[in-house]
């Protein structure tokens, strides 16, 4: 097996034109470590851990640009993470044991592109962008529009992730996630749901309501039509049950070893009650009637 | 392919050749010797392998060995000073929190870090700290008792 | 029975080898380091049932740097097996289940043994796969072992394949009984595969020797067995094969029976080493383990009880079909005890029940932590708690109506000495707050009781050599993995020969040197070992006393052992070390060599002479159901048991935690599972779910005493029991919180929620 540890994202790229589908890109490892163990071991490994500043953490452009790089830990340490994106602090909280946290990337959480990823749900309902350079150029586009399945993503073989941009949300929001597993951080979430919203003026109804599912669809989504149903709306409890509903529906969960399509569904439905509720709660003081 | 590559070890300096695909863990134990480092899962779900990386707690298993290249590695061998046993080595055995003893160093480790971070940690942070160590014999109630001696020893 | 005067009994002494564990000395099987030794690794079948219709190995032996292929045909052919002598070391004609051996590679490294494995063309003609036992039994299913007959004590009237033991118990008339009870409950129960999960991977090496015969070094629990099995399936005489234990990172049974719990690792890497004429170790991954080594089998379990409206128990009738796996492994011994089990430990006159072990393409059963009990007692346990709830009556009072008392028979035990049942359930009553504490939303207490019956089983030996300065060397057959071996056992001799514990050394099996045992299995090292070492520490004392007597012109009686002092009782100045009589002891008798042996017919009698004192326990949860999601959190966890004299009270309290903890992690979230091909899907620890500290509160351990067993000084076997009530005990703390029974394993968060959901909650 070939190893490089490119210095610049630039000799990187041209490492994965030179090898397309035979390199794997390697970072925080916690992946691609498994793979190599119980697969067969790629034809070379482009090691981007040495890329020097991908790891940053900085507020920029109103919001926060955060480096492939940084470990799920750092994200957690990270005040401005902590304070001004709780949603991503609450799912790296979330993530694995702490020896996990402290190598795993988020860049190889995005690139790895399991449904379950513990960070993209939120990443999608915080509306962030992912900066992705091929050799000929870099663009940046909506995480809904970067994730293609599972395991897929717009990178393919030859692109590098090189920065995630995450808008601060509007002031006044209050932001969950919920992990539905039963080790709690330890295991990979059977359903992953994040939720956000705001409240209108005088705390009558809640606005920009976004729901993110992790776990039951080939990609992390965003619920739409829950989110519309939600939206500019008071919550009581029979817009809750609708809701929770509207949610399932959006989801086409699959069965495997850790549980059924059909539990799956009837999670969505369940946490996604939950996180409306304490949204509810939070932005207006108030209980669910 | 071959490297070699240069890193600290509980303060001993190794320069040694592996191969680009092998992971820490097989490294610490296969070339360099640190057999303290417990091989169990392979996919960083059980922590026998926990040791310390510039500072932070890691699964050696799902650590890439050219990744130490330079780094700075604690393992349980290196955690006593000299045959003063640290306070949760000795808790460990007063507590009966030993018993088949292999998740053992994991733990040692996991808590060494815990307690170089904070002497008087909370429930939470005990239970973050060690919630990525299996332990199949105790069922963690001595492990609880081991933690709470350690730290009382330390404070 | 523990006496005042003990001075090291009862303490919590440190551990022996506990300094080399927590500063990682490198001690056990994985850390063995054979010069020149070649890595080996296995060929696992793909196919959960195939033909093997050829095995081509040339290319594999064709790589430079692989040093021997072996399969069956390099194999003499033998099979192995306990109550079905069923299986090779290396799968010959068939695969089973998926996982099976089939072939064996050395190599330089374990690059080039991937490689070779890789290039063994095996060709398969697939066969139909049944993974379920109540499908196995069909005559429509296929067959598994076409030269294997039905258990010769099969009753007429089973028409029925696939089937490798038989466990029938008849007690009184129970279909009349059951004809005039006031009340009958009828109920299915269902619990599935887990695997041990011992952390430490099996591990085998094997080096033959200038002489002929071969070494082999095992992490495994039986040394002497795997002895006798690596000689006949090796084709070596016995005495040409030396078992060397390492010390063991857990085994629960997983690593217990001799070479059928590590499916022939140890004769494989033996035929290896042989072939290749080089050492040769291999080291499992823990993945490789989850298909292929023994396992806690699931079980389907009828049980139906006739009771009294004032909630006397009549009669019992019930079925089981516990699983085998692919060969019988241990299937006939733990589906027995399951289905003995089922019958109970309560007082009841009449029980009919029949237990079937079938053959499935799985994983094979193996003696996992109290074969059979745990499955029988999710069963029997929460059955109770149903005819409680059926009765309207409280389940403590339910249990308390039918318990045993000294002088009843219960199953297994034709006469109890004394019962401390009732004791153990007031006490977790008192201790979990039953009736006292307000329980909060979807909050419930749930409660199981447990007994595991100290079966019979061969004895072992122990010897005590006394070195000439004082300090003591201890051989036994059994090892340590946290047990008694290096926390009581050394206790033992230094209570009975006064001196410290930490001049107490316990060795590792050499199988060249130890004296002959079973292995360290069974809840039995303090029965067999304790009881042993007992005997041979007082037998070496005797020697020591009989040169000192003359010394001290006293009598051999009138001396005592203080310090390392032998002084005479009473007047303490007149007194001799231990070190000069010891030393003295070379130009007398040569050496201080104290034997033991327990007696295991005699105890036997014995126990039915006198009747037996059991060790019962009664369990107790306090759990929260997430009634939107099925979650189920254990807010607190207490386990009251007897287990006699305590001889190291945490070790013994860890012995029943970590049983209860695995027993929990079964009835939470653990579970091997299969596809309908017999494929397992969640091999790996990502998604084979233990239970990690943030899901368990810490277990609270109450020991009652009074009750003294058949171990040394009154002691009775921790090991298993503790895994015994908690499936059930979970259960019905559900129950009580939310009056929905789950009957199927496990109580995952699911089974839970779809409970829930079909009951309108």
């Amino acid at each position: 097996m070939d190893y490089f540890e490119p210095k610049t994202v630039s000799e990187a790229l041209s490492l994965l034109d030179q090898h397309g589908e035979q390199a794997e890109v390697i970072a925080g490892g916690t992946d691609v470590m498994v793979d190599i163990k119980y697969k067969d071991e790629p034809g070379c490994l482009v090691n981007i851990k040495r890329i020097p500043d991908l790891n940053a953490i900085r507020e920029s452009n109103g919001g926060v640009h955060i480096g492939p790089l940084a470990t799920i830990h750092e994200l957690e340490e990270s005040d401005i993470v902590r304070e001004r994106l709780p949603l991503l602090w609450q799912a790296a909280h979330q993530f694995a044991s702490l020896q996990i946290r402290n190598t795993a990337t988020i860049g190889g959480n995005i690139c790895r592109a399991s449904p379950s990823g513990e960070t993209l749900a939120p990443l999608l309902v915080l509306e962030a962008e992912a900066e992705v350079t091929f050799s000929d150029g870099a663009r940046t586009e909506p995480f809904g529009a970067f994730f293609k399945g599972p395991g897929q993503t717009s990178l393919g073989s030859r692109g590098l992730l090189t920065g995630i941009s995450v808008p601060f949300p509007a002031a006044g929001n209050h932001a969950v996630y919920l992990k539905h597993a039963v080790r709690g951080p330890m295991d990979i979430a059977m359903v992953g749901v994040a939720v956000m919203a705001t409240a209108n003026a005088d705390k009558s109804a809640l606005d920009d309501v976004r729901v993110g599912l992790g776990a039951v669809a080939p990609t992390p989504i965003r619920a739409p039509k829950t989110e519309a149903l939600v939206s500019g709306k008071a919550l009581d409890a029979a817009l809750l049950k609708e809701a929770g509903a509207c949610s399932a529906s959006e989801s086409s969960p699959i069965t495997d070893q850790r549980s059924s399509g059909e539990y799956r569904g009837w999670i969505v439905d369940a946490l996604t009650r939950r996180g409306l509720a304490q949204c509810w709660q939070a932005l207006t003081g108030k209980e669910v009637a | 392919m071959s490297l070699e590559i240069t890193l600290t070890v509980n303060g001993k300096t190794h320069t040694a050749a592996l191969e680009p695909s092998t992971a820490l863990v097989d490294f610490l134990r296969d070339t360099l010797g640190y057999k303290g480092v417990k091989l169990c899962c392979n996919t960083g779900e059980c922590g026998a392998c926990t040791i310390i990386m510039d500072g932070k707690p890691v699964n050696s298993c799902v650590v890439l060995g050219a990744d130490a290249a330079g780094a700075d590695l604690v393992t349980v061998e290196g955690i006593a000073d000299g045959d003063a046993l640290h306070p949760v080595q000795q808790a460990f055995i007063d507590t009966g929190a030993v018993q088949c003893g292999y998740c053992t160093p994991g733990f040692i480790v996991s808590l060494k870090a815990l307690l170089d971070r904070t002497k008087n940690p909370t429930a939470e942070e005990v239970e973050e700290a060690i919630s990525g160590n299996i332990c199949r014999c105790t069922g963690y109630t001595k492990i609880y008792e081991a933690v709470d001696l350690a730290a009382k020893q330390m404070s | 029975m523990a006496k005042a005067e003990h001075k090291v009994l009862g303490t919590n002494m440190p551990r022996m080898g506990g300094v080399e564990r927590v500063v990682g000395k490198g001690i056990y099987g994985i850390d063995l380091n054979l010069p020149d030794a070649l890595c080996g690794g296995v060929l696992r079948s793909a196919h959960a049932h195939a033909k093997i219709v050829s095995i081509d190995t040339s290319a594999a032996k064709a790589i430079p740097g692989v040093h021997a292929v072996v399969t069956a045909a390099d194999a003499p052919d033998v099979r192995y097996g306990r109550s079905y002598i069923d299986r090779y070391i290396l799968a010959k004609d068939k695969v089973r289940y998926t996982g099976d051996p089939v072939a064996a590679v050395a190599a330089e490294n374990q690059a080039l043994v991937k490689e070779a494995l890789g290039k063994i063309k095996v060709t398969y003609e697939p066969l139909p796969v049944v993974v379920d036992t109540e499908e196995a039994i069909k005559e429509s299913a296929p067959t598994l072992h076409e030269d294997m007959p039905l258990p010769k004590n099969l009753p007429e009237g089973f028409q029925v394949k696939n089937v490798c033991g038989y466990t029938g118990v008849n007690i009184g008339d129970a279909e009349a009984a059951m004809a005039d009870a006031d009340v009958v409950v009828d109920e299915v129960y269902e619990t599935r595969m887990i695997h041990p999960q011992y952390l430490e991977p099996r591990v085998a090496a094997a080096r033959p020797e200038e002489d002929g015969r071969i070494t082999v070094w095992t992490n495994a629990q039986a040394p002497f067995p795997v002895r006798t099995e690596v000689a006949s399936l090796t084709g070596q005489p016995l005495n040409s094969v030396r078992v060397l234990s390492t010390d063991i990172g857990g085994g629960f049974g997983g690593k217990g029976s001799g070479v059928t719990s590590s499916a022939g690792l140890e004769p494989i890497c033996a035929l290896l080493a042989m072939t290749a004429k080089r050492p040769v170790m291999i080291v499992m991954d823990k993945a490789e383990e989850t298909i292929s080594t023994t396992i806690r089998s699931g079980a389907k379990i009828w049980i139906k009880s006739g009771v009294k409206k004032d909630g006397t128990l009549v009669a019992r009738q019930g079925k089981v079909l516990y699983d085998a796996g692919g060969y019988s492994g241990f299937g006939n011994q733990a589906g027995g005890r399951c289905t003995q089990m089922v019958g109970g430990w309560y007082r009841l006159p009449n029980i009919h029940m029949d237990g079937l072990t079938v053959y499935t393409n799985k994983q094979v059963c193996g003696p996992v932590r109290g074969p059979g009990g745990p499955q029988a007692t999710f069963a029997m346990e929460s059955h109770m708690d149903s005819i409680a709830a059926e009765l309207g009556m409280d389940p403590i009072e339910f249990r308390l109506k039918n318990v045993p008392a000294k002088g009843d028979g219960i199953v297994g035990v034709p006469k109890l000495r004394d019962s401390s049942l009732p004791e153990t359930l007031n006490t977790a009553k008192e201790k979990i707050g039953w009736g006292k504490v307000k329980l909060g939303k979807n909050q419930g207490i749930g409660f199981a009781t447990g007994a595991w019956i100290e079966g019979s089983g061969p004895g072992g030996g122990a010897v005590v050599k006394v070195n000439e300065d004082g300090s003591a060397t201890v051989h036994i057959g059994k090892v340590d993995f946290g047990t008694a071996a290096r926390f009581g056992i050394p206790m033992i001799v230094a209570e009975e020969l006064g001196i410290p514990t930490g001049d107490v050394t316990v060795l590792n099996v050499d199988t060249d040197a130890s004296p002959w045992d079973a292995g360290t299995v069974g809840s039995r090292s303090m029965l067999v070992s304790g009881n042993a070492v007992k005997l041979a520490a007082e037998d070496a004392r005797e020697q020591i006393l009989r040169m000192a007597a003359a010394t001290l012109e006293a009598s051999p009686e009138d001396l005592e052992i203080v310090d390392k002092q032998i002084q005479v009782k009473g007047a303490p100045s007149r007194s001799v070390s231990m070190a000069s009589v010891c030393t003295a002891a070379h130009n007398e008798i040569g050496d201080v060599i104290g034997r033991g042996y327990f007696d295991s017919k005699a105890s036997q009698v014995h126990e039915r002479e006198q009747g037996s004192s059991q060790p019962f326990t009664t369990h107790a949860a306090l759990v929260e159901v997430d009634t939107d999601t099925g979650n189920v959190t254990v807010l607190k966890y207490v386990c009251v048991h007897d287990v006699g004299f305590v001889v190291h009270p945490r070790a013994v309290e860890g012995q029943i935690e970590g049983a209860a903890a695995m027993s929990l992690g079964q009835a939470l979230c653990e579970q091997v599972v299969h596809d309908s091909e017999g494929r397992t899907l969640n091999p790996t620890f990502v998604d084979y779910l233990m239970p990690t500290i943030n899901m368990l509160p810490p277990i609270e351990t109450v020991l009652v005493s009074g009750y003294p067993g058949a171990g040394p000084y009154g002691t009775k076997g921790a090991g298993e029991i503790g895994s015994v009530p908690p499936m059930a005990c979970i259960a019905n703390a559900i129950y009580n919180a939310t009056g929905v029974r789950v009957r199927r394993l496990p109580l995952s968060p699911e089974n839970v929620l779809r409970a829930l959901r079909e009951a309108g909650k």
